[in-house]
């Protein structure tokens, strides 16, 4: 079948938004505050990028979603609580310590050789997806430095779109500046995509989805391969929150009027 | 099968089916109890033929459970428990394990004389207050507060913990799931039992991809049907599943839950200095419980909990006797931690985190049917909150490993999960057990309440000293009656609808107005604990509403709240998700919303003589704090 | 160490090199004088004469040129940089951000053995031990955290934020251009061209000067307990019409697609501004209906000018993150605002006649877009 895929969804986990972040610098680097403690989730570009290669995977049968993620063993589990109930995928998890400070380059190569090693993975009908940004290192670079490592040189970033054709080429539609897409054409896989939001909301929860997947992720969890990330020669001279308190006048009291007055002016102001 | 939309119409929509054998509602320490029992026998013996699953013969036994809010680390407590049924489950419990968790080192019962002289006090109080101040330095009053040199026997957590429940939770969870055996489910609301006659056949979940009053939109996914051959009911003291099920089986004679109160809290991050001041050293080590009373109303208590790593939780309990339309926590709580008491220690704090949650004050007397056809209760909701020594954590816990012994039992005698099974195995063990002994000592020990703060407590003490021999009993009202009208309280202050229009006009909350209006000073916000609560629930709290849900909470007859003179409900909604429009109508604000269930029973309006006129339904989101 | 620097650039559809190329060679100038080390500029274009055709001073310049490089493309792009490197030996390699380079930069480093950093945002050279060294800034969790950090390995390819440096603007005669040869491999992907959205329904404008953010309460209940979704959509199109400004959006509202409530038609996840969404760059930002909570602020980091029209006294904005704050009720403010603008846009119109600068000027803004 022509457009059987295989894609695998290369995502890391990032401490929900909501939450209040305030770096500390140990023994092992710079970190966050009570990083164990505060809730994460998938990171809301690799989310996208899963929904994505879900959909994808539904509309093309025979085709299979695998799942790479890299973080501590405890913090995934809790993860793929939510997730699990949203898209049908098989795990694989990497159990490695949590944060955006980590290196890049070193949680790249875990991810490239764990997928290197994914049994039954045709090259041919492979697509790595993942964010192309992040909510905790945000460097944009890790899919490209796997697409290298794995030797793909198709790679698109900023990915809102694909439209895969029954010849098995597919159009890509990424962001670039401006507010528009660039499109181009790939006569086929393997490729790298990292997705930018996508298109599709946020798939519900559902429960049958989440059975069938855990009967899977428990024991992936169970069997997660302790990685070491080196450091490759990264140093950090201070980790700081950004100053941006600014002096606010605040104006009350007055018309509606005096308001866009005021406001009218300042715009034209140079 | 059916939607049950605002109006009570009923949508027929296709639903998908599962069978399992045991559902869960709720994933709080009662689920955490029973699951942790439950699992850890399984996984002595993973081959016994018990565990094999009954709907699907041939693997193991299907055990789901269903957690509404979005995180199983969401639960808001900051909790002091004697935790006996806690360290028995885990004998080697290592506290170090569980973040926030601390040994209790001391604890403390203090009475807040009012330093603002805003409080509303009864003549009998002020004298009492006049005699401390005037006997202060013998007596040992400083910083406005008593220290009582005696706490009864009753109010005492000795060798207990002090703990952040969401973090316990979390704890608990994730051994739970690690486990294997067991799935748990956040971000999943359930909206009602499956009857088949009279017995429980599973639970529905909710739809997804409604709009705010129920209706399907486009991506719209009818909730699933899970069938049970027993469903673990633990959904606290105002979950769907168990409110339903007291509708349908009403409440054993004599029970009803009338008793509430609103527990708020903040987390703060001391500053260091309090710690690190060798000359005048920190009582706020680890481990250190203060309860309070007094302030800022004689009838709201407090609490001060120490963490580890300099964290406090810090909070009140409003109780549905304060019969004040206007009660409103929040601006209380900001009130009560500028108490010269607290307020040395936490000024210059940090806000971590805000949260706040109903709780059942019931307790014995509010136990509903623990045991019927396929389904068993547990926890809060089940009344098993010991309202003379305000604990509930360890008693919680209990009944979920006491379940979980019961039906360990049934599945190895292969026996079904019958009322009469489950009350011989379930109910009998409870019943023999000493929760259930000291929650009848209990059972009347808050009654005097009814009659004031003074007879309230002297109620307490007569039960709690003479073991629940005696006490000062009253017959309990439903909550609504207990909410004295508006022009009772504002006659000769200000009217109601006149605050309504300041806070209309002014864009601020109307408990804010009134409370202003009454004498209390203005926060001095400082942007970091003293805080708007719009602040507080986005910077502390961490509200969100995952979209795709229906509204949860519904006014049941919009003529009566646009009458009510009371609006008691926007003053006492934690999270301001309930609002006044100009046509005097509430309006509610899913996305605001932290699920504390204040709203069911701050409503003074009823159109069926019992309950109030706002239902509480299954709804998704909530707080996202694991710190509370 | 003994540094040397290279600085990558492309041309753009016209030519010449493109903007962020431009301020790249301003942080390769400045770094190589900071280091006194020397300095290459090394060119990615069709026609390496006219994209080489500004003076580089001193600079080595280095230029690969191929047809097939007039798309931006990964497999091209990487293999023309990849060998701009090889023939440069650059211990540091500068790329300007923009959505051609910051695709291929990553794997370039990874060709070269070098390691890469990204989102610089500066590059500081400090005296240490016998030589001079670099540290570069960048932030972490979507601008909440900023830290200052240095790398021992090298080639260490710097990816620096758009905006961070002036554009070059030339220096001197121009010099000599080395042509680079490169064996482009097979390519699998075609560039169809560039898809924008329909004129009318263009609200991203990343040249305007202003940037007005829509937030959550839009479409909130107001006072009269209803709520006003169209008013407000016609209230937010009215501004961007007499203004061109550029539209921000608060997660909570594009959030409300998926709500069943009102929604703004407009509005899709790339008007998002904050943590999860864009950091636009625009001199002034004006917010409305938006309570100024710490995720949605962070994507404010690039406006210098700052006002908000909240109904709440106490909300994020007041406390430190706008310059002013105006507490009143933006559907009556904006629909005063508009009247005002509309009012003086016609005047500006009929003493300007024939030319309406003002219309002319924000369809200049279109075209650059479209």
């Amino acid at each position: 079948m022509t457009n059987e895929l295989h894609i695998v969804v290369c995502a890391g986990i990032a401490p929900d938004p909501l939450q209040t972040l305030e770096p500390v610098t140990g023994a092992t680097g710079p970190g966050l505050k009570n990083e164990m403690m505060l809730p994460a989730i998938l990171d809301p570009w690799a989310a996208s990028a899963l929904f994505e290669a879900a959909n994808l995977a539904s509309r093309f049968p025979g085709s299979k979603v695998w799942l790479v993620s890299l973080g501590p063993k405890a913090k995934l589990q809790q993860v793929m609580m939510t997730v699990a109930q949203k898209a049908i995928f098989e795990l694989v998890p990497i159990d490695a310590p949590i944060g955006g400070f980590a290196d890049a380059h070193a949680t790249a190569g875990a991810l490239a050789d764990a997928i290197a090693a994914l049994p039954g993975l045709d090259r041919e009908k492979l697509l790595i997806f993942g964010g192309w940004e992040s909510a905790t290192r945000g460097a944009g670079v890790t899919l490209q430095l796997v697409g290298e490592r794995l030797g793909i040189t198709d790679q698109f970033q900023g990915v809102d779109q694909i439209d895969l054709h029954d010849d098995g080429s597919f159009e890509v539609l990424e962001r670039v500046e401006g507010g528009k897409h660039q499109v181009s054409r790939c006569i086929g896989a393997p490729a790298v995509l990292g997705w930018a939001t996508g298109n599709l909301a946020e798939p519900r929860n559902n429960p049958q989805t989440g059975m069938a997947n855990m009967r899977t992720i428990m024991p992936a969890l169970q069997k997660a391969k302790l990685a070491t990330l080196t450091a490759n020669g990264l140093h950090y001279s201070s980790v700081s929150l950004p100053k941006q308190q600014r002096t606010t006048r605040v104006v009350k009291d007055r018309s509606p009027d005096e308001i866009a007055a005021e406001i009218v002016a300042w715009i034209g102001a140079n | 099968m059916s939607i049950q939309s605002e109006t009570g119409a009923e949508l027929q929509v296709e639903r998908q089916t599962m069978e399992v054998d045991i559902a869960c509602v709720g994933f709080g320490p009662a689920m955490g109890g029973f699951l942790t029992t439950l699992t850890r026998a399984w996984n002595e013996n993973p081959a016994e033929t018990a565990f094999e699953s009954k709907v699907s013969p041939g693997i193991p036994l299907q055990v789901l459970c269903y957690e509404r809010a979005d995180d199983i680390a969401s639960g808001v407590s900051g909790v002091v428990t004697r935790g006996a049924a806690i360290r028995q489950s885990f004998p080697d419990l290592n506290l170090a394990e569980i973040p926030m968790a601390a040994a209790i080192t001391s604890e403390r019962l203090l009475y807040l004389l009012d330093p603002i002289g805003a409080s509303r006090r009864s003549r009998l109080c002020h004298i009492k207050d006049a005699v401390l101040r005037k006997l202060g330095p013998f007596l040992g009053v400083r910083d406005d507060a008593f220290h009582m040199p005696w706490t009864p026997g009753f109010l005492h957590k000795n060798g207990g913990l002090v703990m952040s429940m969401g973090q316990f939770n979390q704890w608990v969870g994730s051994q739970i799931m690690a486990s294997g055996l067991v799935q748990i489910w956040p971000g999943t609301p359930v909206t009602r039992p499956l009857f088949a006659g009279g017995a429980v056949t599973g639970i529905r979940l909710a739809d997804q991809g409604v709009d705010k009053q129920g209706c399907p939109g486009e991506d719209f996914m009818a909730g699933m049907d899970v069938r049970a051959q027993l469903t673990v009911v633990g959904d606290g003291p105002y979950g769907a599943i168990g409110q339903a099920l007291n509708e349908k089986l009403g409440m054993p004679q004599g029970n009803a839950k009338h008793e509430w109160a609103l527990g708020m809290k903040m987390l703060i991050e001391l500053p260091p200095e309090n710690l690190a001041d060798s000359d005048r050293p920190s009582p706020l080590k680890p481990g250190t419980v203060w309860h309070t009373f007094g302030y800022p109303e004689p009838e709201i208590f407090g609490f001060l909990y120490v963490h580890p790593d300099r964290l406090v939780s810090v909070g009140i309990f409003v109780p549905s006797w304060m019969s004040d339309p206007s009660r409103t926590a929040y601006r209380y709580l900001q009130h009560y931690i500028q108490h010269p008491a607290l307020w040395k220690y936490l000024k210059d704090g940090t806000l971590r985190s805000w949260g706040a949650k109903s709780l059942d004050e019931s307790g014995r007397r509010g136990e509903p049917f623990l045991t019927g056809d396929g389904f068993a209760r547990i926890g809060e909701g089940s009344g098993s909150t010991n309202i003379l020594t305000n604990s509930g954590v360890d008693e919680a816990w209990t009944t979920g490993t006491q379940l979980a012994d019961a039906v360990l039992e049934l599945l190895r005698a292969r026996k079904p999960f019958t009322h009469e099974n489950l009350s011989a195995t379930y109910e009998s063990r409870r019943r023999a057990s000493a929760i259930e002994a000291a929650a009848r000592e209990a059972e009347h020990a808050r009654d005097g309440f009814q009659s004031g703060m003074v007879r309230g407590l002297m109620g307490m003490a007569i039960a709690g000293l003479s073991g629940g021999r005696f006490s000062l009993n009253a017959n309990i009202p439903p909550p609504y009656k207990q909410i004295h009208h508006a022009k009772a309280y504002f006659a000769e202050d200000i009217k109601a609808k006149d605050a309504a229009a300041l806070a209309l006009m002014d864009g601020r909350p109307l408990h804010d107005a009134l409370l202003t209006a009454r004498g209390w000073p203005e926060i001095p916000f400082d942007g970091r604990l003293l805080i708007s609560q719009q602040d507080a629930l986005l910077m502390g709290g961490k509200v969100q509403a995952l979209p795709g849900f229906a509204d949860h909470v519904v006014f049941r007859n919009a003529g009566l709240c646009i009458d009510c003179e009371d609006k008691t409900c926007i003053a006492m909604c934690s999270g301001q998700a309930i609002t006044l429009s100009a046509d005097l109508m509430p309006v509610f604000e899913r996305e605001k919303c932290v699920h504390c269930g204040a709203c069911v029973w701050n409503c003074s309006q009823s159109a069926d003589g019992e309950r109030g006129n706002i239902e509480f339904r299954a709804g998704a989101g909530g707080l996202h704090s694991a710190e509370n | 160490m003994v540094e040397s620097i290279l600085v990558l650039t492309h041309a753009d559809e016209n030519g010449m090199l493109s903007q962020a190329s431009l301020e790249g060679v301003t942080a390769g100038k400045d770094l190589s004088v900071g280091l006194g080390a020397p300095l290459v500029i090394g060119v990615v274009a069709v026609n390496g004469s006219l994209a080489t055709s500004l003076g580089f001073g001193n600079a080595r310049v280095l230029c690969v040129a191929d047809e097939a490089l007039a798309q931006s493309r990964y497999a091209s792009d990487a293999a023309a940089c990849e060998a701009l490197c090889r023939a440069a030996h650059a211990s540091i390699v500068i790329v300007a951000a923009g959505s051609r380079f910051t695709r291929v930069a990553a794997g370039v480093a990874f060709r070269l053995g070098g390691l890469i950093d990204t989102h610089i945002t500066s590059i500081n050279v400090s005296a240490s031990g016998e030589g001079r060294s670099i540290e570069v800034t960048r932030s972490f969790y979507r601008q909440r955290i900023e830290a200052v950090l240095s790398r021992d390995a090298r080639p260490w390819f710097l990816l620096i934020d758009a905006g961070t440096h002036a554009a070059f603007t030339g220096d001197g005669p121009v010099g000599e251009v080395e042509d680079v040869p490169v064996e482009l491999p097979s390519l699998r992907t075609q560039v169809l061209g560039l898809r924008a959205p329909q004129q009318n329904a263009l609200t991203i404008r990343p040249e305007a000067k202003l940037l007005l953010v829509a937030g959550a309460g839009w479409t909130k209940k107001q006072a009269d307990g209803q709520t006003h979704a169209a008013e407000a959509g016609d209230l937010i199109l009215g501004f961007l019409r007499n203004t061109g400004a550029s539209l921000g959006s608060s997660k909570s509202l594009v959030d409300q697609g998926g709500d069943g409530g009102p929604v703004l038609p407009f509005l899709t996840h790339m008007n998002q501004i904050g943590q999860t969404g864009s950091m636009p760059r625009h001199a002034k930002g004006l917010s409305t209906c938006c309570h100024g909570e710490e995720p949605h602020v962070v994507g404010w980091r690039f406006i210098a000018d700052r006002r908000a029209i909240s109904l709440d006294p106490n909300c994020g904005w007041a406390r430190g993150k706008a310059d002013v704050v105006y507490v009143a009720d933006a559907f009556k403010v904006m629909a005063k605002v508009n009247e005002k603008l509309a009012a003086a846009n016609e005047a500006n119109s009929a003493v300007a006649a024939p030319d309406r600068d003002f219309q002319r000027s924000q369809e200049v803004d279109a075209a650059v877009l479209v």
